[in-house]
Order: C-alpha cells, then sequence, then structure tokens
C-alpha cells in the first residue's frame, strides 16, 4: 500500500508531495490507512469548507493505492479528520520530499 | 457626474448633503464610514444614509449592524498576541495586551509592532478604522504548531509558525507578511474575494500588494527604493531564495533543490491552471501583483498615495466575491478615470500596466 500526501496552498503557496509505503507506518496509522482504503462509503470531506474570509491555509490531497483499489480525499486544514491528520503529520515528517 | 452609483456628494462648507450645491467633493464609501464613526450628528446620519443607498444600489448586504455599533465603535488600536505553546489550539495564552510591557520575547514583539504598522498604515493612508472599520480587536497568536511553515488568517485572527529551522524562519519576521495576513481581514470585510480561481489570486495579490505598502509606509520608501518581496528573510540560509514572492519579477523569488522554482507568473499567457493551492491563488496573484509595481513605479514617488488608492477604493467599493483579473483591471482604470480625470498619466498608467502583463483594460462608459 503507497500513500501519497500533497499539500499545497499555504502563505508560500507551495506544492509539496511526500510519499510513503505503509509497511514504513507505525501500527495505528497503518490501521488508519486501512480503513480509509477499505471503507468506502466513507463520505468525502467536503473541500471547499473554510472559514469565511480564511486565507493562506494548507490545503491536502491525499492518495492511499493498496493493490486495485485507490482512495482519494481532499480536504484542508480546517476539516481534516483528527486520524487523517495524525497520518498526515506522520509521512510529512518522515518521508522524503518529492 | 463621476461616481453617481458608488459616490455620494456632501457640500464643503456647510457639511450638509446637497447634490445641487456649487462647491462639491466626492466622498468615498470609506468615508462615509468613517463620518459615521466621528462626524457630527448630522453628518453620521447623511453619510449612514449615503451608505445605505450604495448597499441597496450594488444590491449587496445591508449595513446591518453598523447603525446599533454606530456609537460603540472603538477608534482606538487593540492589539492582543497569544502563545499557542507549539500546540495547534486557538487562540493560545494570553502574553502581551495594547499598552501592556514588552514580554515574550522577539516573536510576541514583532507580531504586536507590525500589527500595530498595519492598523496605523490603514489609518493614516485610508482613514480606516481597523480591519472592518469599526475598531476591531487585531488578535494574533505566535508559536502555532511544531516547527510550523505557515502564517494564516483564520478569518477572525492571525496565526504564525515558527518555521521548522530548516526551510522557514519564524513567519513574524516579516512586516509585509503581518500586513498581508491583516489584508485578508480587510478583503473579507469589503469585496469578500472569493479563495478559489482568480478571485482568490485577487485576494492574494490586493494582501501582497497593501504588505508590501505597509513596508514601504513603516519605512518612507519611493516606489523607486523599495524591493518589491514578499517575506524577505523567511527563508534560512539553507534555502536559495530571497523571498515568497517578487511583485517586480514574478518567478524570480527562489529557486532551490529541496523547494523548487518560483512558479508565479508576470503574465496571462503563463497563467497557471490548477487544482492545487486553490486554483493557483498564491501562483497567478503574480500577475495582478506585477500590474500593481508597474504603475507604482511609473507613477513615482510614494506607492500608497496614488496607486494604493486606486486599488484600495477598487477593493472596497467597486470588487466582489467573484471577480476576475478583467474586472479588477477595469475597476482600476475607471476608478483613476474618476479620481484624477479621464485620460490622464495615471489612467494611461493603469491601462499600459494591465496591458504589459497581457490584460486589455475594456472601455467604461
Amino acid at each position: 500500500m503507497k500513500i501519497r500526501i500533497e499539500r499545497s496552498g499555504g502563505l508560500a503557496g507551495m506544492s509539496i508531495t511526500n510519499e510513503m509505503d505503509a509497511k514504513d507506518l507505525p501500527s495505528t496509522l497503518l490501521l488508519t490507512a486501512k480503513k480509509i482504503v477499505e471503507d468506502q462509503k466513507l463520505t468525502p470531506l467536503p473541500v471547499k469548507s473554510i472559514p469565511r474570509g480564511a486565507a493562506d491555509h494548507f490545503t491536502y490531497k491525499i492518495s492511499i493505492q493498496d493493490g486495485v483499489n485507490q482512495r482519494v480525499i481532499e480536504c484542508n486544514q480546517y476539516n481534516i479528520e483528527d486520524d487523517l491528520k495524525s497520518l498526515v503529520k506522520y509521512i510529512e515528517r518522515n518521508s522524503k520530499r518529492n | 457626474m463621476p461616481f453617481k452609483k458608488n459616490h455620494n456628494i456632501i457640500n464643503k462648507n456647510s457639511h450638509s448633503l446637497n447634490p445641487c450645491d456649487r462647491i462639491c467633493f466626492i466622498i468615498p464609501e470609506y468615508m462615509n464610514k468613517n463620518i459615521v464613526e466621528k462626524g457630527t450628528k448630522i453628518q453620521k446620519e447623511q453619510a449612514w444614509k449615503n451608505l445605505i443607498m450604495t448597499e441597496q444600489l450594488r444590491g449587496r448586504r445591508l449595513v446591518t449592524g453598523l447603525m446599533s455599533s454606530m456609537f460603540s465603535v472603538s477608534n482606538k488600536l487593540h492589539r492582543t498576541i497569544y502563545d499557542a505553546e507549539n500546540t495547534e489550539n486557538l487562540p493560545g495564552t494570553l502574553v502581551r495586551q495594547e499598552g501592556g510591557k514588552e514580554k515574550g520575547g522577539k516573536t510576541v514583539s514583532e507580531a504586536y509592532d507590525y500589527s500595530g504598522s498595519t492598523y496605523n498604515f490603514y489609518k493614516d493612508v485610508f482613514e480606516r478604522n481597523s480591519i472592518d472599520t469599526r475598531g476591531m480587536k487585531l488578535d494574533s497568536t505566535v508559536h502555532y504548531g511544531e516547527d510550523y511553515n505557515n502564517a494564516f488568517w483564520n478569518g477572525t485572527q492571525m496565526v504564525y509558525g515558527d518555521g521548522d529551522g530548516e526551510i522557514f524562519q519564524r513567519f513574524t519576521k516579516s512586516i509585509d507578511v503581518i500586513g498581508h495576513e491583516l489584508t485578508h481581514g480587510v478583503t473579507q470585510y469589503e469585496a469578500a474575494l472569493e479563495y478559489e480561481g482568480q478571485a482568490g489570486a485577487l485576494n492574494e495579490s490586493f494582501s501582497d500588494v497593501f504588505g508590501s505598502l505597509v513596508k514601504q509606509y513603516t519605512l518612507k520608501q519611493k516606489a523607486d527604493k523599495a524591493d518589491w518581496l514578499i517575506g524577505v528573510g523567511l527563508f534560512t540560509n539553507k534555502i536559495k531564495g530571497i523571498a515568497l514572492r517578487s511583485m517586480k519579477e514574478p518567478g524570480s523569488a527562489y529557486n532551490d533543490p529541496t523547494i523548487g522554482k518560483d512558479p508565479q507568473p508576470g503574465h496571462m499567457k503563463n497563467y497557471v491552471d490548477t487544482t492545487s493551492d486553490n486554483g493557483g491563488v498564491h501562483i497567478n496573484s503574480g500577475i495582478p501583483n506585477r500590474a500593481f509595481y508597474l504603475v507604482a513605479i511609473d507613477l513615482g514617488g510614494y506607492a500608497w498615495q496614488k496607486a494604493g488608492k486606486i486599488w484600495y477604493i477598487a477593493l472596497t467599493e467597486r470588487l466582489r466575491e467573484r471577480s476576475n483579473f478583467q474586472k479588477a483591471a477595469n475597476s482600476t482604470y475607471e476608478v483613476a478615470g474618476t479620481l484624477y480625470g479621464k485620460n490622464n498619466q495615471e489612467q494611461n498608467s493603469i491601462k499600459r500596466a494591465w496591458d504589459e502583463v497581457g490584460i486589455k483594460i475594456k472601455a467604461m462608459k
């Protein structure tokens, strides 16, 4: 299973992509990643739900590929779920930037 | 009559409103708002009527709340700085309030001082009373998150990360960044430009324009002496770059193996179609940024006096949620004609500048 995080926006407006193989994840985060792919009924997060007038926030595109199954989630710093946020933070800190 | 739709006429001698009086001058919306706050009783009443009429003509929201707050507006600068202590909890612990002793270190001082500089810029140059024209408190949180590489406006306050020490240093370091963030608040209360695509890129560009003008005003710099850079000093010395963006030469601010090359275009032919960054709001803002730079340089002197004034009136009185680059170009041209006369230096300068970035002004009535 491969996980790809594309973070864009922020004041600097830079797009930064990080990738990690799920085997390098701690067990709790591996479980989170598996759950996201398996639970295809999970309601997609609303991309544009940001506070009125907000600016310079980060936006995320998270792609998880597990064999033929793929899940892509788009969200931002305001509506990212806690589990997903932990996964993003771990991968951003522990993988090489592309 | 110029500005017939969005401006009102006030008699200079009697201070009573009468469009038929001989000695008249144009009162833009922001001045009406100031009169509501500071004028005599009769001036307040008339300015209030003007604002309602203007809002109704535009089909925009009524100035709800303004009446009730007419006599409770604060005319004083009020800054509050909080410390998130490297968490993502907002606002965090109160560190410093208006007039309080200097404490909390350099980061707190920068957030405090530069938000004050921004407030003073808007007050002195445009007679604007804080972000919302009604003396809104300026709240800032510093030390947000761990190694947090960003600063943002969340709709109610400014938030600054410390940077990771690898790519970025603390985000309070740059006065124009603080001016940039506060200007997002001004835009929120004025044109309310949607944060997506061209409207979003205009939102970003206005923040860069006024962020840069805050710096220039504080340094008392003329246009030709300004650096026209956004975020000088934010990168660590490990990064090959001078700033986040260059208004003078979009695309030239950085070029580094770790973070790549500055992607900003300075011309419509290089406009970037993308879904990242809310449709490239920080990328395509290079186009209107350069247009402003060209006007400011061409007109010379202090950029806030003419170019800044034109852009401010366009932001506060002409642009709306979904305005695009063309609308911004036409609006600045129209405002320049109204303020300084048609086909004079200011209007011609604006036409040339937008033309140089690939946008042809469409003739106004």
